[in-house]
């Protein structure tokens, strides 16, 4: 999507609500600089949201889109889930297909933006929850991966089916009940990020998202890393405070908690993929 | 009514800090304002009231984790939004 579609017709610009004059105003595009320092006090691409009050998951979305380099050269997938309620409100082209196959539609749109579009670069990004990238879409996931499709996988891991209901899912921790699993998961985690390296990812990290800025860094690698070198994965816990019990303001307070445990930092750059950040950071684009 | 975050802009202007403006879940809604404020050097966070969801994520980041105590949840009537 051009930024183009944002400029107002001057004949209109008194008709136009805020919002809209804001995004062509005061956000940050192509060809400027952009980061997470955005956040403070430029206009966002996302514009709101439906989630609930403290979500953790939304704080993500925030973090992520600030950190996208090229945004209106940017094709985003999702997947059913709360993700998915985000999408409409955020102005980017988004493609939400079926659940679970969103690395398939991610792989497919990259290849033909390629063939379409070969003097330009266009970043596709797949976002989306436990549920669609290691249960329902793993076969996909994993082909994505064993196949060097250039695009960044970002999983949102809440560790559970939370807007159906609270069932366990693979990425479920040993031992957890929810609502819907009373039993108890009785295996472990999926650890999905060691998969990715497995499974030939360049660059693969899990991490919470505690520390915005940490987030931003990591995104900003992987797209640059999926670009030129193959796919990245991130593998980022963002609790569903509410299946977990918790209060609206403790979702920061249980990432930091895991950043202790189940969600101790892990980092693989392939050498590869390390050698071409250092020329990315030697040139400034990093 | 409901209870919304409420920024002391004079207290924040003595910080040069706007962690709680990247740590907010909401888009667009815990802002920073860069001109100096009440004889500072440094700008001042707010909110807009109409956007809060009131979840106290920015209380808990400025006050349990900074120990500024610039931001308190208000109740907010219509007569007052």
């Amino acid at each position: 999507m051009s930024v183009d579609i944002y400029k107002i017709n001057p004949e209109f610009r008194d008709i136009m609500p805020k919002e809209i004059l804001d995004l062509e105003d005061n956000a940050t595009w192509d060809g400027e600089k952009r980061g997470i320092n955005d956040l403070t006090d430029k206009k966002e691409i996302l514009e709101e949201h439906s989630l609930c009050a403290g979500c953790p998951e939304a704080a993500a979305l925030r973090y992520i889109l600030a950190s996208l380099p090229t945004p209106s050269e940017t094709v985003i997938v999702n997947s059913t889930g709360c993700t998915s309620l985000m999408f409409p409100h955020i102005a980017l082209h988004t493609v939400h297909s079926l659940f679970g196959n969103q690395n398939a539609v991610a792989s497919g749109i990259k290849r033909v933006l390629d063939w379409r579009f070969p003097d330009k670069t266009k970043d596709v990004v797949v976002l989306a929850g436990d549920g669609a990238t290691i249960d329902i879409g793993l076969d996909y996931t994993l082909q994505s991966f064993f196949r060097q499709e250039k695009i960044t996988t970002i999983c949102f891991d809440n560790e559970v089916y939370a807007n159906t209901g609270g069932q366990e899912s693979g990425s479920t921790p040993k031992g957890q009940v929810f609502k819907m699993a009373p039993k108890g998961k009785v295996f472990d985690k999926v650890p999905m990020w060691e998969l990715a390296v497995t499974s030939g990812c360049q660059y693969s990290v899990k991490l919470t998202a505690s520390a915005p800025k940490s987030v931003a860094k990591v995104v900003r690698e992987a797209i640059l890393i999926a670009r030129e070198m193959g796919p990245s994965y991130i593998h980022l816990y963002t609790p569903c405070i509410l299946e977990i019990g918790l209060d609206a303001n403790e979702g920061l307070w249980e990432m930091k908690e895991q950043d202790k445990d189940r969600f101790v930092s892990f980092k693989y750059v392939s050498p590869e993929a390390e050698e071409y950040l250092k020329n990315c950071k030697k040139e400034g684009i990093l | 009514m409901y209870y919304v975050a409420k920024v002391n802009s004079e207290m924040c202007s003595t910080h040069k800090c706007n962690m709680c403006t990247l740590y907010c879940p909401e888009a667009n809604t815990l802002m920073y304002d860069k001109e100096p404020k009440h004889g500072n050097s440094n700008g001042t966070s707010w909110v807009d009231e109409d956007r809060c969801k009131g979840c106290a994520i920015c209380v808990y980041v400025c006050s349990d984790l900074l120990d500024r105590n610039c931001i308190e949840m208000v109740m907010v009537t219509t007569e007052e939004a």
